[in-house]
């Protein structure tokens, strides 16, 4: 190391990846909350604010949204997961649906999976599972071809501090499946043995929550993406830093790395140039990078250093991120958000 | 929409006749009543509210400060792109639907009419606030009084020792005090900021209860004979003044909401909002003819949904449990409780899934005394971006106010020699939505 360098450029000339660079963008139906792949990479399937499913090959000359299916949800869609030839699919209507991802058949409808509106699933690594999230605070898995219900577990308040109702916003699952990880509004983590429910670790995140006790009186943020580490040893939680102005999405965007089963933060982002609420996460191969994206009324798609957390590589996009999905090799990140979708290469 | 010509002569009849009877009980009572403010625990017997229900109508405004949403309230548009992800419910008035945000107060809105049809052009936070709380535009040569100084100007009694005018706005952003313009101080709004119980008003801690009604015991010996032999209005109106200034200091019980019993403070719940409708029912209950209740903030330019998913659960539980208590004893036949800010937001959803300033299709809504429940006037098109049917103005709103409360919305005030309506020029109430 030279002795005139700094830490952080210390860790670019080490980093794998030195450049995030949108490639391409198109238009999507409404906003777009979710998306999972199909067997290409390139295809994509994804659930919008219009209450439907779709599919679009990202590759192709004019990418076009198509229907999966006639059918609907009653509000918007916000988690898709797929497992074989199954999509399933969770809403702010509360409901879950079961679909052929090629025909768009509904095989299964949980009309009343929560009892208020679902914020996110996630799928097993082995595919068998589902877990779901919502603002009945509560955590549900299920299965993941027949929709059984499996297991429900609770551990958070209905309520924030101030007496108004709280929200259950991310769910990961870790890498070897083992554990599953979520996240409330006022900051609230757990970490659970996936398999029989047994909370293994609490964590604290509570800067994510502003509540303005003087001049509006209301409050905002949450955590709203959690991604294991390969090795699942790490748990990084994104969201929003504090807000002066509760009226936009105006905090910096936040990380917080945890070793969870130590209950110890590693370390923690504040990133002030690009603005907003973190809307996903996840770790890049071997773990050496962690790349999130999100947004306020613009968005931002961020590498970091998975070790220190320094910022590697940065790009504007062209819409508020709400999710992605990152190639296997990490050289891809389709990302979906508002009225848009994006490609973005990171090299 | 419009009924017979009959019916509403006999309507206008009936609130006259209403308005000229309420003049004649109030000269008789409005003394007596709440004269020692020290008793208020007195007038929560079912005799004495009785006795109120007869002298006297008020309001309360609950004042949605930054605009709330009309979609995610009252004019709720679910599956439309500019719906949201909210679906509508249905109430207890046949084919009436609000947002499901307000399930409690779907279930009393037989006491409630709603106006989806508000279209005030003006959506800035100011310019929208000023015209909503004076209806009419500013006029650089004119300071017009708000909704609230007129009604304690209209409502209150010269002799009365409550308050005519009470403001209740805890958050700063967006404050404001409210103005009585050229109806002068004496219909200024006692404004409440950072403290719910009035500041200045407490008796010294030097002077004992007894020395202090001894004082006024000999100060009343003295201005009797003083005034025994003087017929003259500057002496009515000193005493007149001492009398407020006593009624005034003994006001200060009832912003006090641990006077009232654990069951009723734990009905109106935990938030600030909440204590503040039950100071606002205990003043209504004492006589003060107008109280504002401010609850800022919903100016959801980002995160629209999350925002109303809190502030309406605040306001649909608080506003419900007021007007549950209001009906309970007896007030609210009496007491008129609005919903109203500065606009609603915008149909289209921004990138941070927030909305907008949006003043051209928008709804308030109007509760209790001298109001049609259970009804839904005006119609705005498919998506929320304009009124279709019923467009009503601000001014509309402020005549539509003023008739539900028996006063000649048409009535002039004189400021020198300009005659000035007190809803503005061309103004018509909405008949439809009154009793």
């Amino acid at each position: 190391m030279d002795e005139t360098d700094t830490p952080a450029d210390t860790a670019a000339e080490q980093a794998v990846v030195s450049s995030v660079k949108i490639s391409r963008s198109f238009a999507l139906p409404g906003a777009v909350f979710c998306v999972t792949e199909g067997d290409e990479q390139s295809q994509l399937y994804f659930g919008s604010s219009d209450f439907g499913i779709y599919r679009i090959d990202s590759d192709a000359e004019k990418p076009a949204p198509e229907p999966v299916s006639d059918s609907r949800h009653e509000s918007y869609v916000t988690g898709l997961v797929r497992s074989g030839d199954t999509l399933v699919s969770g809403s702010y209507d509360g409901s879950l649906i079961w679909w052929d991802a090629e025909s768009g058949d509904v095989r299964h409808r949980v009309q009343s999976a929560h009892e208020k509106w679902i914020r996110r699933l996630a799928i097993s690594p082995d595919g068998s599972t589902v877990a779901s999230v919502g603002d009945d605070m509560k955590t549900r898995v299920w299965n993941a071809k027949t929709a059984d219900a499996i297991a429900t577990w609770g551990g958070y308040e209905l309520t924030t501090p101030h007496g108004y109702p709280s929200m259950l916003y991310a769910v990961a699952f870790s890498a070897d499946g083992k554990w599953l990880a979520t996240g409330n509004r006022t900051g609230k983590v757990i970490v659970r043995d996936s398999a029989t429910g047994r909370v293994e670790a609490t964590l604290e995140a509570p800067v994510m929550y502003t509540w303005d006790p003087k001049a509006r009186r209301h409050s905002i943020g949450g955590i709203r993406s959690l991604a294991f580490s390969s090795d699942s040893q790490l748990l990084a939680v994104g969201g929003m830093g504090l807000v002066g102005n509760i009226d936009h999405l105006g905090g910096a965007s936040r990380i917080e790395v945890f070793d969870w089963q130590s209950g110890k933060q590693r370390y923690e982002i504040e990133d002030t140039k690009l603005k907003g609420l973190v809307e996903q996460l996840k770790f890049g191969p071997d773990d050496e990078w962690l790349v999130a994206a999100g947004g306020d009324n613009g968005g931002f798609v961020s590498v970091y250093d998975g070790a220190e957390g320094t910022l590697l590589a940065q790009e504007k996009a062209p819409m508020h991120v709400f999710d992605f999905q990152l190639s296997d090799d990490g050289s891809k990140l389709r990302a979906v958000g508002f009225e848009r979708a994006s490609v973005v290469e990171i090299a | 929409m419009s009924e017979p010509a009959e019916f509403q002569h006999r309507r206008r009849i009936q609130r006259d006749l209403s308005r000229r009877g309420f003049l004649t009980t109030t000269a008789a009572g409005a003394t007596a009543m709440a004269a020692d403010m020290g008793q208020i625990n007195a007038l929560q017997s079912a005799a004495v509210t009785q006795q109120l229900k007869q002298q006297g109508t008020r309001v309360i405004l609950l004042w949605l400060a930054g605009g709330a949403s009309q979609f995610e309230t009252w004019d709720p548009k679910p599956g439309a792109k500019t719906g949201g992800p909210f679906s509508a419910i249905p109430t207890s008035a046949n084919g009436v639907h609000i947002s499901e945000l307000l399930p409690e107060l779907a279930r009393r809105m037989q006491h409630t009419a709603i106006i989806r049809s508000l279209n005030t052009k003006v959506a800035d936070h100011g310019g929208g606030a000023s015209l909503m709380e004076t209806g009419r535009l500013r006029d650089p040569g004119l300071d017009f009084p708000d909704l609230g100084a007129v009604v304690a100007r209209e409502l209150g009694r010269l002799d009365s020792s409550v308050p005519d005018y009470v403001s209740l706005y805890t958050s700063t952003e967006g404050r404001r005090k409210g103005t009585s313009g050229i109806l002068g101080a004496r219909y200024a709004p006692m404004f409440l900021s950072d403290n719910m119980i009035p500041l200045n008003l407490a008796q010294l801690d030097a002077v004992s209860t007894v020395d202090h009604k001894d004082r006024a015991a000999l100060r009343d010996v003295f201005a009797k004979q003083f005034s025994k032999h003087r017929n003259n209005a500057a002496v009515d109106s000193h005493m007149s003044a001492y009398q407020r200034v006593r009624g005034l200091m003994a006001s200060e019980q009832l912003f006090n909401v641990e006077n009232e019993p654990a069951d009723v403070r734990a009905r109106y719940g935990p938030t600030q909002f909440g204590e503040q409708c039950l100071i606002a029912r205990r003043l209504c209950e004492a006589g003060v003819p107008f109280v504002k209740v401010a609850r800022a903030w919903w100016d959801s330019h980002g995160q629209n949904f999350e925002t109303h998913q809190e502030l309406c659960a605040d306001l649909d539980h608080s506003m419900s449990v007021l007007l549950d208590d209001l009906n309970e004893r007896g007030l609210l036949e009496n007491t008129l409780v609005l919903t109203l800010g500065e606009f609603g937001r915008t149909p289209r959803i921004n990138a941070s899934l927030g909305r907008d300033h949006f003043a051209n299709a928008w709804s308030c809504s109007l509760s209790g005394y001298g109001v049609r429940g259970g009804v839904a006037y005006g119609k705005t098109d498919a998506e929320g971006n304009t009124v279709v049917d019923g467009e009503a103005s601000s001014a509309d709103l402020f005549a539509t106010v003023l008739q539900a409360l028996g006063i000649d919305h048409e009535h002039e005030y004189m400021v020198g020699s300009r005659p000035i309506p007190m809803a503005d020029f061309g103004a018509s109430p909405i008949d439809e939505v009154l009793a």
